[in-house]
């Protein structure tokens, strides 16, 4: 057993946070909340010259052929950041998307320019019905001659208004298993009839409608195969799930800190806040929810990067991150007192990220229903 | 990173559960149980002697000890197995007094003393806590006097479990009254045989045995002191960080036939597993013994790269005995009337022993230190909060 990560790992932890500690100040996370567009060309560029953007890709895409745990190191310091942007929609769905399903001239055509920064994309998975089962699947494609033709509205979809790509979850089925019939059509987001409407969302994070008119795709844009989608889908949506995971324990890490410099600062009563057992029981529960949520997503991470099977370690370790730092973030507020409460104090950015990372890609009782399945219960 | 066994370790677990197969017997399972797991009793002295010919009682000792050399990894798997199969494993003699002779020990007490408690021969019993010093174990008063070969005892403990069924005492006692408290301490092995000491049981709600223990002049020879005299605080604490380590071995496998049970029984037409509200709860509990899993070996993976588990102990202890809790809560709410029978009841599920340890489970969050004071040291050492 080894807990640790390793030597490159904690050389590109290191970069990542003196990198986002110049370029990702809270006060630009919270313009960047009021900006439409969410982030900056600039800051964008930049990022992309570190080799961010294709950290996980094949080096014959214009990657540097990282593993999924390296990302995760990435992800915990952007969440430590609070860090804005398409990142997240690009690289992790539209990116891995694209390497799970995508064959070699989508590849070679699309990853390098992920990886450059110069091409987003994004993922219209989820519908008015909000959840991440096939079922919850309803947006037509119909085949008409060469091309498949897509009705309906997708909502939540991440950073659509900069994207070049959407890729679309549609039904082009209809029958009794809800996994089959499901497609994946890499859209042009300048195609007719694509309507977006940006919606505004409590972390600031740019989700938006996407309405689909009578779009027309082409057959070639379809990713993976004709009704099998799903099953890509379903590696997708885990595999976001332990992202989302990172960016919390990051978050989290940076709303303890919060938490010990206020009580260490503060006094009542002729004392250091901090000496009270009362915090310092709250204190330690923090460091608790923060430990053992940064142990299950990298055990999850590290079990994704070995191809290892991680169906339950994945549903085991959303479900307990998203519990554990959304308590996390309630006692760092309990700690911190009134102060914390002001826009002004950054906690209140973690607070609200945090939440909304935990519903993302199923919050904790959608997953330990998938691991009371998983258990055979 | 990986978090998985080695090769070695997992066949080496194979290993150990086949021969805890093989050699275990009802006697030995009913007489564990009824002990707290606590070893020392004559059923469990059969089965872990055998173990421990194989080295598998301290197998991060050194050879010549009578351990194996392996590591703390290995060493905390197997504890675990033994737990989950309903063997012994509160071992004095070889997690705490034991590890603590082979640090602060002279040579001639590694010699007489580590190859009998490598070999299962000697267990021990804790001797630290007193009538007026239980948390703050430094207010210990029970008086060592220096007679020149020999020192007299005299003086009270309580809530020492083991007792009755251990060879000797690892004892703390004050031998300096003089200095500040935590200055005066003295550990020593003590034969529980010596005259002047009466041992009075105190049972448990649990129904196990804990005792109150009175030393009368007792007369201890200076061979039995550990390390340096008025160093005894120092030991006690490094010994603490050996027993914060709790495996969860035995509530994992009431979780395991709770889980069972609830597959197999059929009500209103389909299992109680189909109940959306049970459904949660046990994926909830699985989670939380899958964290506790991860804490636990964090401990070990600390000792093997040559570290000393430190507020991580405090850390670990806390989570496992409170999810011990949640999980005997969760069953017996779910075996709901039927989890009041008692064992020998017609009508009693999964033999009783959901109540059983859910009545054992209450004290797994006081001993070794409460959960407050856990809570102090992960604030204090893990945070550097004040004191």
């Amino acid at each position: 057993m080894d807990y640790d990560l390793n030597e490159e790992q904690e050389l590109l932890k290191k970069a990542a946070k003196g990198f986002l500690s110049k370029e990702c100040k809270p006060l630009f996370v919270r313009e960047m909340e009021e900006d439409p567009q969410g982030i900056t060309p600039e800051l964008w560029q930049k990022m992309a010259e570190l080799g961010w953007m294709g950290l996980i890709f094949p080096e014959e895409y214009g990657g540097i052929g990282g593993s999924y745990l390296d990302l995760m190191v990435l992800l915990v310091e952007m969440g430590y950041s609070c860090l804005p942007g398409p990142f997240f929609s690009t690289v992790i769905l539209g990116g891995m998307t694209l390497m799970e399903a995508g064959n070699e001239e989508k590849k070679q055509e699309l990853l390098a320019g992920i990886a450059e920064g110069k091409i987003f994309v994004t993922l219209a998975l989820t519908e008015a019905t909000a959840g991440y089962s096939p079922e919850r699947i309803a947006v037509k494609a119909e085949k008409d001659a060469d091309n498949f033709v897509i009705n309906g509205t997708k909502l939540f979809v991440p950073d659509a208004h900069l994207a070049n790509y959407i890729i679309c979850v549609a039904r082009t089925k209809e029958g009794g298993n809800k996994e089959d019939g499901i497609t994946l059509f890499l859209v042009d987001a300048k195609s007719q009839g694509v309507v977006i409407t940006p919606l505004k969302t409590f972390a600031g994070d740019k989700l938006n409608e996407v309405v689909f008119n009578n779009v027309k795709v082409p057959e070639r844009n379809i990713l993976g195969e004709l009704d099998k989608g799903w099953s890509i889908m379903k590696k997708v949506i885990q595999k976001a799930a332990i992202a989302k995971c990172a960016e919390m324990v990051g978050g989290g890490q940076r709303a303890l800190e919060l938490t010990i410099e206020q009580v260490t600062e503060r006094e009542q009563f002729g004392v250091k806040v901090g000496s009270f057992q009362a915090i310092q029981h709250h204190c330690a529960n923090i460091l608790t929810y923060l430990e053992t949520s940064r142990l299950m997503t990298h055990q999850a991470a590290w079990r994704i990067s070995e191809g290892l099977p991680c169906e339950k370690e994945i549903a085991m370790t959303k479900a307990w991150v998203t519990d554990s730092c959304r308590s996390l973030l309630a006692l760092a507020h309990q700690a911190v007192g009134g102060t914390g409460f002001m826009e002004e104090h950054d906690l209140q950015l973690y607070f609200r990220r945090t939440k909304a990372a935990g519903v993302y890609f199923g919050d904790a009782d959608f997953h330990r229903e998938a691991l009371a399945d998983v258990m055979g219960l | 990173m990986d978090f998985e066994f080695t090769k070695e370790e997992k066949a080496l677990q194979e290993e150990v559960r086949k021969f805890i197969k093989k050699e275990s017997t009802p006697e030995m399972l009913k007489e564990t149980e009824e002990m707290g797991d606590i070893y020392g009793a004559p059923e469990g002295r059969k089965i872990i002697q055998k173990m421990a010919a194989k080295g598998w009682l301290t197998p991060t000792w050194p050879k010549e000890y009578g351990g194996l050399g392996l590591s703390d990894v290995a060493s905390y798997m197997i504890r675990e197995e033994m737990g989950y199969h309903g063997l012994p494993f509160g071992f004095i003699a070889a997690h705490m007094a034991g590890p603590t002779i082979l640090r602060f020990g002279s040579d001639d007490m590694k010699k007489k003393w580590l190859p009998r408690i490598a070999s299962g021969e000697l267990e021990f019993a804790l001797g630290y806590t007193e009538p007026q010093a239980g948390s703050d174990l430094s207010a210990l008063n029970l008086r060592a006097e220096d007679k020149g070969d020999y020192f007299l005892l005299n003086g009270n403990k309580l809530f020492n479990t083991s007792c009755h069924i251990a060879d000797c005492h690892w004892l703390a006692c004050r031998t300096d009254f003089t200095v500040a408290k935590h200055k005066g301490v003295s550990m020593m092995i003590v034969d529980l045989n010596s005259p002047g000491i009466t041992i009075s049981p105190m049972v448990t709600m649990a129904g196990w045995q804990t005792n109150e223990v009175v030393y009368e002049d007792v007369h201890v020879p200076k061979d039995r002191l550990v390390g340096e005299k008025n160093k005894g605080f120092y030991y006690l604490m490094a010994a603490l960080d050996f027993e914060r380590m709790f495996p969860l071995g035995r509530y994992r496998r009431v979780f395991d036939e709770v889980v069972e049970y609830t597959k197999e029984t059929i009500l209103d037409g389909k299992p109680l597993s189909k109940d959306p509200l049970i459904r949660q709860k046990l994926a909830q509990l699985s989670t939380e013994i899958e964290v506790t899993r991860l804490l636990y070996y964090q401990l070990a993976h600390i000792l093997d790269k040559g570290g000393i588990p430190n507020y991580q102990s405090s850390m670990e202890k806390t989570f496992a005995t409170e999810c011990a809790q949640r999980i005997v809560n969760v069953g017996m709410d779910i075996l709901g009337l039927y989890g009041q029978l008692k064992e020998d009841s017609k009508w009693s599920q999964l033999k009783g022993k959901v109540e059983k340890f859910y009545r054992t489970s209450i004290v797994e969050t006081i001993y070794a230190g409460t959960s407050e004071i856990q809570r102090n040291i992960i604030a204090q050492r893990g945070l550097g909060l004040p004191r």
